[in-house]
């Protein structure tokens, strides 16, 4: 059973119709990717998850009871329009979020510190917000989101206005507090941190979910049965009527790499036989999987 | 709502505005401003007054010179001998200020003409008095044409004179009080002055504020935490909470100052200078109505001591309507509808500023309801005229000028009911408008792009 179950939702805006009939069902401890092209209703749900916007209709379950005001707080979301009051000391601002999470005074003050420790920036305690630079304030801005334990975490482009290093420090966060335990819902355009860190996804567009499950088993099933063989030969290999074609083969200087399509009605075993006659070493034989980019571009195209 | 997270939301408005440096500024600097205007008046009166100038007078017409009294501002010094074309060149020489001729007595026009010289222009002052002495003896000249025996003496009996002293009954206890209107009118325009001041300033600090998380993106943060109309009232609330500290800072302030002047000059001093100015001013004011003071006094049969003894008694009637007055009930009434009042405003500008992304996009917003602020305002500086003429008494009832026009009303005495009545609409109205602003606050501060137009919030009005 998920962490949170939205069962037909429906939410329009006036005329608008931002979601139309969705459901979801996102799985405990896991990370899952909400994707979708800009305008397609993402914000939306997120909203609704939230409690920032009340559905027309439709059903939210917070681990299985309809979810209340006070399950707000036990999320935490980095949304990406996001922002911290520029004249106010970091430290005050990280406090007065904490508390409105429904934490202590001084249970916010220990674990703010600790967090401010791991990233190094206890310094910052006393500055005033419009003296960080952007990326400073995100980092600010990942830890009023987190600092008070949440069982679900919202993240809207976690990575945007990070460098590399630090948006690598974020996700390895993000990855250690799905393995404490956290749920985590990723939203972001990025679709190799989505096949790098999510575990299921929903891709949302025209305000409806096109498609939602396990990362893998989507991957797999937009696979079109192609395979990726590398091989040392002389000569190119040539395509076996009812068994595979050749998409296209590289050479470089002996070394091959081709794309195979596997005819319709065979498998990888009979193709690998068949391939182990050849006057060919093979050095590498793998399924090829398509991206999520190719996947994201394939559905959302194909619906308009 | 959630009681926990209204009070961390006031603690943060209060603490943010409370530490400014403008606040500290305002509130410590407010009390000076009041005394000051308390005591500038007077100090402008003395350094501006003339003080010891002499002017010369050649009068050829034998009428006028009697009539030209000294007094404390003026000398006039006879030089009837002399020809004005020897004498206007010699004025730094004789330390003259002016140079006064009177012309030899037109028989026929029954007046005289009158030129003058001086180094600089004349200053008001000196022209009013040489214009009203010399209108004096025109005029004692012509009635001395009538020749009627006696006239002077008729003329100096039906002059009049009439003092008016003004007593306010007490029902209560049937007392009855001496009492000075003046001082009710004062009091009614600065109670009106600061309400508004205090209305317009702190709901408009309300919409600054709004648009300010909504600007910086901090709303969505913020309402993933806790919901709309908790941080639109947590925030309305905690600017309250700043009003009310400054006000009260204020009348704390101002109690330490005046304690602490009089005390360090002695009360006694100050209140006899000040009578000592009344009397001045009164001289002078009707001087400025062409009425020489000292003719007036001998006309009306009164000494320079008894002058001042009914300037003295205006002034008993001014401390002791300053006195009667009841201090708390207008502290309690001023408190009482300014929350009110800024309660109802500060609702409408929080929707206002959820509606726009920066401060310049309001204009167009805020005219409804400027519009009704500032009518308020204008009424309460009518109250004072006619407290109890019926444009001011359904300002004081109509919800949306009452907390002005009520306060400006109050220290003329209002009754009760009327007080109840008022009360009751505003907290009634202040239900439904913030009932219909949370509604609108709620969608705008989530609304970012499109310009914002009355059409759309009526549209967020009537969403569910």
């Amino acid at each position: 059973m998920g962490i949170i179950q939205c069962t037909n939702v429906s939410k329009s805006f006036g005329e608008k119709v931002a979601l139309d009939n969705v459901s979801v069902d996102i799985p405990e401890g896991k990370i899952f990717g909400l994707l979708g092209p800009n305008g397609a209703g993402k914000t939306t749900l997120i909203r609704i998850i939230n409690r920032i916007t009340i559905p027309n209709s439709g059903s939210i379950l917070f681990k299985g009871k309809p979810i209340t005001q006070d399950d707000v707080e036990k999320i935490g979301y980095l949304p990406e329009e996001r922002g911290l009051y520029r004249k106010m000391k970091v430290g005050e601002q990280a406090m007065y979020f904490a508390q409105l999470k429904g934490m202590s005074q001084r249970e916010a003050m220990v674990e703010l510190k600790k967090w401010f420790v791991k990233f190094g920036i206890e310094s910052w305690w006393n500055k005033k917000v419009e003296e960080l630079s952007k990326g400073m304030a995100q980092k600010v801005q990942f830890i009023t989101t987190v600092v008070h334990k949440p069982s679900l975490l919202i993240l809207d482009e976690p990575f945007s206005g990070f460098d590399p290093v630090n948006a690598q420090i974020i996700r390895e966060e993000i990855l250690r507090l799905r393995d404490e335990g956290a749920t985590i819902i990723l939203s972001t355009h990025n679709m190799e941190s989505v096949e790098e860190l999510c575990d299921n996804i929903a891709l949302i567009n025209k305000s409806h979910v096109v498609i939602t499950g396990g990362v893998n088993e989507i991957r797999h099933k937009y696979g079109n049965n192609n395979v990726e063989l590398i091989y040392t030969s002389q000569e190119a290999l040539p395509a076996e009527e009812g068994l595979y074609s050749i998409l296209s083969d590289e050479d470089d200087m002996g070394r091959h790499t081709c794309v195979l399509s596997i005819a319709e009605g065979r498998n990888t075993n009979e193709v690998l036989a068949g391939l182990l006659n050849k006057d060919i070493s093979i050095n590498s034989f793998k399924e090829l999987v398509p991206r999520m980019n190719d996947i994201f571009i394939k559905l959302v195209t194909e619906e308009k | 709502m959630k009681f926990r997270n209204i009070k961390t939301i006031i603690a943060r408005e209060y603490s943010t505005r409370v530490k400014k440096k403008s606040f500290l500024l305002v509130t410590f600097l407010g009390p000076i401003f009041f005394a000051a205007i308390c005591i500038l008046p007077s100090v402008i009166m003395f350094m501006t007054e003339d003080k010891g100038k002499s002017v010369g007078v050649i009068d050829q017409s034998g009428i006028v010179m009697p009539k030209m009294v000294d007094n404390s501002s003026f000398t006039f010094v006879d030089y009837s001998t002399e020809s004005v074309e020897n004498m206007k060149n010699r004025l730094d020489e004789l330390g003259l200020d002016a140079l006064v001729a009177v012309s030899e007595l037109d028989t026929q026009a029954r007046t005289v003409y009158v030129t003058s010289y001086s180094n600089k222009p004349l200053s008001m002052d000196l022209k009013e008095a040489i214009q009203s002495r010399v209108d004096n003896a025109v005029e004692d000249y012509r009635l001395s044409l009538y020749d009627i025996s006696d006239l002077k003496q008729i003329m100096k009996d039906v002059k009049s004179n009439v003092i008016i002293t003004s007593y306010t009954m007490d029902d209560s206890t049937g007392e009855e009080k001496i009492s000075s209107s003046e001082v009710y009118m004062f009091i009614s325009m600065i109670l009106s002055i600061i309400i508004y001041m205090f209305i317009a300033m702190f709901s408009g600090m309300v919409m600054q504020s709004v648009i300010e998380e909504k600007s910086s993106r901090v709303v969505e943060v913020l309402v993933s935490s806790v919901k709309a109309t908790e941080l639109m009232f947590g925030k309305i609330i905690g600017v309250a909470c700043v009003a009310l500290t400054q006000f009260f800072l204020w009348i704390v302030l101002t109690v330490v100052i005046v304690s602490g002047v009089s005390a360090f000059v002695g009360i006694d001093s100050i209140l006899s200078t000040s009578t000592a100015a009344q009397t001045e001013q009164m001289t002078m004011m009707m001087e400025g109505m062409g009425v020489d003071a000292d003719a007036a006094m001998d006309a009306a049969g009164m000494t320079m001591p008894e002058m001042t003894e009914m300037v003295d008694s205006e002034m008993g009637a001014v401390l002791s309507t300053l006195r009667d007055l009841n201090y708390v009930q207008l502290i309690i009434s001023f408190v009482i509808y300014f929350f009110l009042g800024y309660l109802l405003y500060a609702s409408f500008f929080a929707a206002i500023g959820s509606a726009v992304e920066n401060e310049a996009d309001t204009q167009q917003l805020q005219i409804p309801v400027t519009i009704p602020l500032m009518l308020a305002f204008f009424i309460a500086l009518y109250a004072f005229k006619s407290p109890d003429s019926a444009v001011v008494f359904w300002g004081s009832m109509i919800p949306f000028t009452s907390p002005i026009v009520m306060l400006a009303r109050i220290p003329f005495g209002v009754a009760t009911w009327e007080i109840v009545v008022s009360m009751v609409l505003l907290v009634a109205t202040f239900a439904l408008c913030a009932w219909a602003s949370a509604k609108i606050y709620k969608i705008g501060i989530l609304m970012f792009g499109k310009k914002t137009s009355f059409k759309d919030l009526w549209k967020w009005l009537k969403q569910k």
